[in-house]
């Protein structure tokens, strides 16, 4: 009998903690639903602006970057839940773009099956494309991971660079969306 | 709720590194800040300023960027070195995240590229939190006046056969020779520094 009780509370652990896990970690998806788009600085200005979205997070990552992995759940997870309130995700990987094989690898496991990017241009004039015309007092200069919030005007109202936990990006994706956005879909 | 509050803290402590990024014309901070070298001597900047200028690289093992360039900065350092251009090359990670960046690992690095300056330890990342300093590889060099002249990246490609603008071997070039730096500053993507934690 206590035999069957440990048994019956260690099986409870182990449901729970898998309960716990697939709350921070979306499931894999399959290779081939992964699309990585090069782009420059440019093309993501534009994307931002023609997003009819009412929030853009842009997230500058890289497969070989401990902090971006680290942060990585945390981002899917918001996109997940903040998509249909009207915030589309932009990861970025900043990997040579002769590197999409370990890119793709990398964002099936994550759970990543909305569209994704590799940066197609030298540091220099991809940075300060995504520096310019920003209204902050802060700027990007090249570590990683860096994320970027936009407006639906295509106006940037945030950015961190460095790791970030999924209830900052909470907080901020709410605040641009408006103070009703509630979470919904993906795993919570 | 702990590991939020220990990831918010890291985030912190990671832009707080680059609050106080140096100006082109500001002269070197830390420079009496005493470093281990590899090769187990305690060094500072002002022990290493050469008659012609100084060139400081923030730099570590372990990051992929730092990898693909390391070749490309073992070359433009020794050849720096030997046209009275002081060179050091600081890591100021904290191996306790990436245990790659240790004394150990930064000895056999250091040998096995052939470095002819010294490569140290910051070991309170408070000489890169001095500078600005936020990413690796990350390049400062200062003319013979002491005045920083050009600061950011090695080249304009992390792939060696991309490379169009070769912005440090250029700068030192200029240093060397007395004239004007053309680029005197770069942005690039590089690995964030990972600082340690102020105690």
């Amino acid at each position: 009998m206590m035999a069957l009780r440990r048994l019956c509370a260690s099986g409870v652990l182990v449901c729970l903690g898998f309960v716990l896990v697939s709350c921070e970690r979306a499931a894999s998806v399959p290779i081939e639903n992964v699309q990585v788009t090069p782009v420059t600085g440019a093309d993501i200005q534009r994307a931002v602006h023609d997003s009819g979205a009412k929030a853009v997070l842009v997230n500058v990552w890289a497969t070989w970057c401990a902090p971006c992995r680290e942060e990585f759940p945390g981002l899917v997870r918001v996109a997940r839940q903040y998509q249909a309130q009207g915030l589309k995700v932009m990861l970025v990987s900043a990997d040579d773009d002769s590197d999409v094989a370990p890119v793709k690898k990398f964002l099936a496991a994550a759970g990543v099956d909305f569209p994704a990017y590799i940066k197609a241009q030298k540091d220099q004039a991809f940075i300060d494309t995504l520096n310019k015309q920003s209204p902050l007092d802060k700027q990007w200069d090249g570590a990683l991971p860096a994320t970027f919030i936009y407006d639906g005007s295509g106006k940037l109202h945030d950015f961190w660079e460095g790791e970030v936990t999924f209830n900052v990006f909470q907080q901020k994706v709410v605040e641009v969306l408006g103070k009703q956005a509630k979470p919904t879909g993906g795993t919570s | 709720m702990k590991s939020s509050l220990a990831m918010a803290l890291v985030a912190s402590v990671s832009v707080a590194g680059s609050a106080f990024a140096l100006n082109i014309g500001d002269k070197a901070p830390s420079t009496t800040v005493k470093m281990k070298n590899v090769d187990g001597r305690e060094v500072s900047i002002a022990d290493i300023a050469g008659k012609e200028g100084t060139l400081v690289i923030f730099s570590c093992n372990h990051c992929p960027f730092v990898k693909a360039w390391q070749e490309r900065i073992a070359a433009i350092g020794n050849a720096a070195e030997s046209k009275g251009i002081g060179v050091i090359a600081i890591n100021s990670n904290d191996p306790a995240d990436y245990p790659e960046d240790s004394y150990a690992e930064m000895q056999k690095r250091a040998e096995k590229l052939g470095f002819k300056f010294p490569y140290v330890v910051d070991a309170t990342s408070d000489v890169a939190r001095s500078f600005g300093a936020t990413r690796t590889p990350e390049a400062f060099l200062f003319d013979k006046d002491g005045k920083l002249v050009y600061h950011g990246a090695i080249d304009d490609s992390q792939n060696a056969a991309h490379v169009e603008k070769h912005f440090l071997q250029d700068a030192v070039d200029a240093v060397v020779a007395n004239k004007d730096v053309a680029t005197k500053e770069t942005k690039f993507v590089g690995c964030g520094i990972k600082f340690r934690s102020k105690t």
